[in-house]
């Protein structure tokens, strides 16, 4: 029997808030940084010999995560594991496609987690991209992140078995409530649909008059003279 | 004019590919942004699936043929790089293909060189091959057709025609030109054609000149249905059928739709340099009605029916002008796409009458101006997250009336020479004609 254990949970703050998105482009990293400490039953009892911790960031509408490029990332061994669920075309634009959810992994040792006096400091970055948005009349659409889901997930001492438990860790909403991270991503605007249409086609037209004209006109053909048998 | 060696310039080009596929190797395991093409992984995992006996379309976005999973399946037991290598090696087969050509219509040797060095050290092909996109392999497959009708091998053409559409859907475009240039009174089945010969002096308009362009028109529509163009037509149609059916009875309709159809009704609204593709996001919530599909693609289809008219027996340059209008005016424009006319080029240079200094050295500067600032507008939006898609858009009509400037430079300046003479006619032929 598995006395009662509690991890607990905290997001570190960054001089951006909580959470924050790197660079200023359709493609950033989305940025969490947790720190994970334990009660003292759980170091007294040092039941478990391995723990991961696995971040699941459920992305909103309007970005995606390239699963390619995360596999990239864990083969260079940044992460323990990665994965994507979800919409994995990413040429659609956002309205036709469907929110996806990212998995990221990264193990530690309950031994290396006692000698931090302050807990255990982990960073995770997703490198993101965003998809076409909806038109818009400001002609910026706002993508709004929640707070990720933490999990951490222990193994037992014991060789022969496979327990493992399952801890489910919470900030009380640290994030949502306190500094929503938005990102506003550039988007088409309905009222140029009508004055593009016409420019485009006007002009696919123009040029194809030219190429004609210059083709059918042209005065100065000549032939070569000479010819060869191969 | 200096004098260069092709052999020293194979060579050259050889170890600067091999330098380059090893460089981005380092490149791609030290540093964040990778040297190899996105498309080359799609490539490799498309082969790993089929090495392992699964479908290569379970890896999502690989429209090709599976033909190209399988020339990559090396790529899983050998080397990763073993694509990079192929491909690479396509390029510079292209450079000897167009010395071939050049050689064939006795174009001095100097200037065959120069218009290899063309292809070889354009910038955007030898990253092209060694960065891992397969468009080098297209290129060498189209000029050796070129190359087996100057021999006289129809059917040899016809094989590769056939193989090389089903590989790449866009030299579906060069049918009706193909099917005008196989005139009877120009190419027989079993019969070496008798081709044109470069000349450096001032051409003189020969006095049958018209009638012989007339003569051209007319007798290709006469003689629509010549033995030549039957074979020509029915060879590469079963060709293309077959490895079709092959490919659809082993991936189902999979492969139909990602390998053929989708590039068939590809419309992207993700910025490119398409002058559509503003028009396409801003329309994407709803179905274009058959209407304006049509009006889109009337500009293109009437530009293509006029060049091949026009241009169809100088067969390299209507290639080219083909090309380079039939990109300008797609839905979609990417980079790679300019590889398909930068291997045509070299065969109509001894033949244009641009001088490099200043009207040639001008076209590259409006064309690649252009380029230059489509791509600032591009790197704002995608890199600073600026909404600039009206001025990106306007980016692409600047771009497109580039295209269009060039070109009409290029068929002003350019010394129309059919590429088949016409043959002597047989004593049967001219008996019938006397009577």
């Amino acid at each position: 029997m598995v006395p009662r254990l509690t991890m607990h949970l905290q997001f570190l703050a960054t001089r951006n808030g909580l959470r924050n998105l790197t660079l200023t482009s359709s493609h950033r990293s989305l940025f969490a940084g947790i720190r994970i400490s334990i009660d003292e039953e759980f170091a007294a009892k040092s039941l478990f010999h391995s723990c991961e911790v696995m971040l699941v960031e459920r992305l909103p509408s309007g970005v995606f995560a390239d699963p390619f490029e995360l596999q990239h990332i864990q083969d260079r061994g940044v992460y323990g594991e990665v994965a994507v669920f979800g919409d994995t075309n990413l040429e659609l634009p956002s309205f036709l496609s469907n929110r996806t959810l990212v998995e990221v992994h990264m193990f530690f040792s309950p031994d290396g987690l006692l000698e931090q006096k302050h807990g255990l400091e982990i960073k995770v970055e997703v490198p993101l991209h965003a998809c076409y948005q909806p038109l818009d009349g400001s002609g910026y659409s706002a993508v709004q992140f929640g707070e990720p889901d933490v999990f951490a997930r222990c193994r037992m001492e014991k060789r022969s078995s496979n327990q493992s438990h399952l801890f489910v860790l919470t900030s009380n909403g640290a994030i949502s409530y306190k500094n929503p991270t938005v990102w506003k991503i550039p988007s088409g605007v309905e009222t140029h649909a009508g004055f593009v249409s016409i420019v485009t086609f006007l002009s696919a037209s123009l040029s194809a008059l030219v190429i004609i004209v210059a083709s059918v006109f042209h005065s100065n053909i000549k032939l070569h003279e000479n010819v060869k048998i191969s | 004019m200096v004098t260069v060696d092709m052999r020293p310039l194979l060579l050259f080009s050889a170890f600067l590919r091999v330098f380059l596929i090893v460089y981005g190797e380092w490149q791609d395991k030290h540093m964040e942004v990778r040297y190899t093409d996105v498309d080359y992984f799609v490539f490799s995992d498309a082969a790993d699936l089929m090495a392992s006996g699964k479908s290569p379309y379970e890896r999502t976005t690989y429209r090709y043929s599976p033909l190209l999973a399988l020339l990559l399946l090396p790529n899983t037991f050998l080397h990763r790089s073993w694509g990079k290598f192929l491909f690479s090696a396509s390029d510079l087969l292209v450079g000897v293909f167009i010395y071939t050509i050049l050689k064939k219509c006795s174009v001095p040797k100097n200037i065959c060189t120069y218009c290899v060095m063309a292809w070889l050290l354009n910038p955007f092909t030898f990253t092209i091959g060694t960065r891992g996109n397969c468009e080098p392999v297209v290129c060498a497959i189209i000029l050796w057709i070129i190359i087996c009708l100057m021999n006289g091998n129809l059917l040899q053409a016809a094989v590769w025609y056939g193989l090389v559409v089903h590989f790449r859907i866009y030299p579906i475009i060069y049918a009706p030109t193909l099917v005008l240039v196989l005139n009877h009174h120009f190419l027989r089945l079993g019969q070496k054609p008798v081709l044109r010969i470069w000349s450096s002096g001032p051409s003189k308009k020969p006095e049958y000149s018209t009638a012989a362009t007339k003569l051209n028109v007319l007798v290709a529509i006469k003689c629509i249905f010549s033995a030549e163009r039957i074979v020509f037509g029915v060879i590469s149609a079963a060709v293309f059928f077959f490895c079709t059916g092959i490919s659809f009875y082993l991936y189902k309709w999979e492969f139909l739709h990602e390998a053929l159809l989708y590039h068939l009704t590809r419309t992207d609204p993700r910025h490119n340099f398409s002058i559509y593709f503003y028009h396409i996001y801003l329309h994407y919530e709803r179905e274009f009605s058959v209407v304006e599909k049509l009006i889109s693609f009337l500009p293109q289809f009437m530009v293509q029916l006029v060049l091949v008219l026009r241009f169809a027996p100088d067969l390299p340059f209507c290639l080219f002008v083909q090309t380079v209008a039939f990109v300008a005016f797609n839905k979609v424009i990417t980079a790679q796409y300019f590889v398909w006319f930068f291997c045509l080029l070299p065969l109509i240079l001894p033949w244009s009458n641009i001088n490099f200094k200043w009207k040639g050295l001008c076209c590259i500067f409006l064309w690649m101006g252009a380029q230059t600032h489509w791509l600032m507008w591009g790197y704002l939006l995608e890199f600073k997250g600026k909404n600039v898609f009206v001025e990106l858009w306007m980016a692409s009509l600047v771009f497109l009336a580039a295209n269009t400037c060039v070109l009409v430079v290029m068929i002003s300046n350019h010394t129309y020479s059919p590429l088949f003479q016409l043959l002597k006619q047989n004593s049967s032929e001219q008996g019938l004609k006397q009577e």
